[in-house]
């Protein structure tokens, strides 16, 4: 009896055009035979699908967010044709209907884009609530307690349903408020150091919080986490940053206690390796705040030995900081850390090189120094992830060899 | 049905933000007694709700400066940041500031504001309109203002009209 006709199986594009690639090694290698190649080879076929899902799932969510940010526009414009009521329950109205009408559609299984989008749309529109709420009952302008309110509408929604779109939002809006708050009672170089320190504490606790609960939000507070420790670092280094005294406003205090509270209960509740992440951003926030405090003087025309120092111990910081990012981001899987870990470096060299150095090593000197200064953090960086990676095969391999045992 | 439920939750734990941001203004509004002040306006844009005359309340001023750069109700000066209260007392019709304290009155009318940031809100210093009756407002109320202002038995105020005197 023949064998029943075989049916492709529709694969993303990217990966049929690696399998094809293996297929000739293996085939010129000898581990299979050219038939056995081609018989492997036709049991897929490129997908077109993925691609329109993809396309599908950008427009989606593009348009969602194009109509959620022209419904808040929509409250700005303060159309007067209607009361301040009336323009309260009309915009209510259409927040209450997303809000049900995206659950519902997740209720019955609809596409996950189509819900998505629904739901970013509900996040955005309890924005235009609230702040159609304030406009009507004339709430003072620029108050940051509004954006903080609705980041945390936002959050309540994406955690009751596990909503990744709403929790984005939640997010984005959080650590708008995060600065906006404390800064908007005392705005000062080290409150923004602190705040991005403590940032930092408290969104990689809340990744190690979330770890093998809610993998997609985990991956959002670790991303959160690293860009804050690299952006701590990054101001605490600028000379002078931190000339202004630092006031304990409450807000402050209540950033800085969040991040110790947050880290606490990773500890507890996650104890191991894991802790090593929090542990690790606390260290940012003091060497951060620390970098901050330490003055050497604002006159560019000359740079004595003290802005040599700051400028080193700053660049060390960072490159220890960068480093770990990429180990972290290796063992983790996760490969935005590792873009983020170098690109801010390069960026970081940059501008300490124009900020330190260039007042006396000038012109093409300074891209000498510069290129030099890139070919050193960039040897160092490629020799650590090297080696990082090797020690990572051998573990594998180790533990692989076990398992085999076993 | 636990989808339902939970969805119901949501949506009532999101009304309730947004009662919290708006809570001492719809207090005021319900409640309050209706206080006449001078304003002075400016017109500047908030991106998330549009046009507003910027109000700068001079009776209610702690301190003596008068300019155009930093107009605002100033500051204590006293070292300490956090709520203060203002007794408002009656003269030609309108109310005015009588004194600026840490502690609550023991009876009113007066503002709970607060100065931690860098001068005294009172929560009635915008008055949102449409863009083109923003500049026209401003235009007309250039030369002083009278508002119309709701304050209830705790100090919450809510500026509810702004006309010309």
């Amino acid at each position: 009896m023949d064998a029943p006709a075989l049916i492709p199986r529709s694969v993303p594009p990217r990966q049929l055009a690696w399998l094809r690639t293996e297929l000739t090694d293996w085939a010129s290698d000898g581990l299979i035979t050219e038939e056995q190649a081609e018989r492997i080879a036709v049991r897929y076929r490129p997908g077109l699908g993925h691609a329109r899902v993809n396309v599908g799932r950008v427009l989606l969510y593009l348009g969602g967010g194009f109509v959620g940010v022209g419904l808040i526009w929509l409250v700005a414009a303060n159309l007067d044709q209607l009361s301040p009521l009336a323009r309260f329950l009309a915009v209510a109205l259409i927040w209450l209907a997303l809000l049900v009408g995206g659950e519902t559609l997740a209720a019955r299984k609809a596409s996950a884009p189509v819900v998505g989008a629904v739901r970013l749309l509900a996040a955005l529109g309890i924005g235009a609530v609230l702040f159609q709420a304030a406009q009507s009952l004339q709430v003072p302008a620029f108050e940051p307690r509004l954006v903080g309110l609705w980041s945390a509408a936002a959050l309540v929604h994406a955690y009751a349903t596990r909503a990744y779109l709403p929790f984005l939002v939640g997010v984005a809006t959080g650590v708008g408020w995060w600065f906006s708050q404390p800064l908007w009672d005392e705005p000062s170089g080290l409150a923004v150091v602190l705040l991005f320190g403590a940032g930092a504490v408290l969104a990689t606790s809340l990744a190690v919080l979330h770890d093998k609960r809610i993998e997609a939000f985990a991956w959002t507070w670790r991303t959160v986490g690293a860009g804050m420790a690299l952006l701590a670092m990054f101001v605490a280094a600028i000379p002078d940053v931190g000339s202004d005294r630092v006031t304990w406003g409450f807000w402050l205090v209540v950033a800085l206690g969040a991040a110790g509270l947050s880290a606490v209960a990773a500890a507890v509740t996650r104890p191991g390796i894991r802790v090593l992440e929090p542990a690790g951003a606390i260290a940012v926030l003091v060497v951060a705040t620390l970098l901050g405090l330490w003055q050497t003087g604002t006159d560019t025309s000359s740079v004595d030995a003290a802005d040599w120092a700051h400028a080193a111990v700053s660049v060390m910081a960072y490159v220890v900081l960068a480093v770990g990012l990429v180990a972290l981001g290796t063992v983790r899987e996760h490969p935005p850390l590792v873009w983020m870990a170098m690109v801010g470096l390069v960026v970081f060299t940059t501008f300490q090189s124009f900020a330190v150095f260039a007042p006396i090593v000038t012109g093409a000197w300074l891209f000498v120094v510069l290129g030099t200064v890139f070919l050193g953090t960039g040897f160092l960086f490629d020799r650590a992830r090297r080696e990082l990676a090797h020690a990572l095969d051998s573990d594998d391999t180790n533990s692989d060899s076990t398992g085999a045992d076993r | 049905m636990k989808r339902t439920l939970t969805t119901a939750a949501v949506a009532a734990t999101q009304l309730v933000l947004v009662g919290v941001a708006v809570a001492p203004q719809l207090s005021a509004r319900a409640t309050g007694d209706t206080y006449l002040m001078r304003v002075a306006p400016l017109d500047p844009i908030d991106p998330f709700r549009g046009a507003y005359v910027s109000l700068d309340y001079p009776d209610l001023r702690h301190d003596s400066s008068q300019s155009f750069v930093d107009p605002g109700l100033g500051s204590l000066d006293d070292g300490q940041e956090g709520d203060v209260y203002i007794s408002l007392v009656e003269e030609d019709g309108v109310w005015v500031a009588d004194d600026w304290s840490r502690r609550r009155p023991a009876d009113g009318p007066y503002l709970a504001c607060d100065d931690r940031s860098w001068q005294i809100r009172c929560g009635i210093e915008s008055w949102f309109l449409p863009q083109d009756d923003a500049s026209r407002t401003e235009d007309l109320l250039r030369d002083g203002a009278i508002a119309e202002v709701k304050v209830d038995g705790r100090g919450h105020a809510a500026v509810v009209g702004v006309r010309a005197p």
